[in-house]
């Protein structure tokens, strides 16, 4: 069955707002989760249709809530649980 | 490597409805578009998504009517296909078994 992500053509999202100057990263953290991604990219700890396929996974209402990173972040984590590179405990957010 | 289809021909996709990652969007099952070109062979995402090997296949960019896809709209659409999701569409001709 299709997924969250495959809503083209659905009516009810609103349209794509393109602004003006956009920065690449409106935060730091955004920037760590780009850079995290391409390097268990680059070290074939998943490929890229894994990665899409774990956003696509997301449980749909945390995938609509969630912005374009925080997919990525939800993707990553997921992913390092399943390929065994780090256990749920190791993901616990740190103490600031 | 060859191809099944060249730029011109008509093509169906599939119907198809997978549980897992696909590069077929739900709006362009079982519609008819026309390929506009070949766009390099790459591995089936769907299988790599799932962790299988995948040799390459030929990718096209197949053009659709909106109308075909949304049944409104003057333009057209354009979506990056596998070969692996299509199918030859038979002359007019023959589908109208005349």
């Amino acid at each position: 069955m299709s997924r969250i992500n495959d809503v083209g053509g659905v009516e009810g999202f609103p349209g794509v707002v393109e602004e003006a100057d956009e920065p690449a990263f409106h935060a730091d953290w955004e920037a760590h989760v780009f850079a995290l991604n391409g390097a268990l990219l680059k070290r074939r700890v998943y490929t890229l249709d894994e990665f899409r396929d774990a956003v696509e996974r997301m449980p749909p209402e945390a995938y609509l809530a969630a912005s374009y990173y925080e997919r990525w972040f939800a993707a990553i984590t997921t992913l390092l649980v399943e390929k065994g590179v780090a256990s749920a405990a190791d993901l616990v957010p740190a103490d600031d | 490597m060859t191809e099944r289809f060249s730029p011109g021909d008509r093509v169906r996709t599939s119907n198809r409805d997978p549980a897992h990652h696909t590069r077929l969007p739900r709006y362009a099952r079982g519609a008819v578009g026309e390929v506009v070109q070949v766009a390099g062979h790459h591995p089936l995402a769907d299988d790599r998504a799932r962790g299988r090997q995948s040799p390459p296949q030929a990718v096209y960019h197949v053009r659709f009517a909106a109308t075909d896809l949304f049944g409104e709209g003057d333009h057209a659409v354009t979506v990056e296909l596998w070969d692996g999701y299509l199918e030859p569409v038979p002359d007019v001709e023959e589908e109208q078994g005349s």
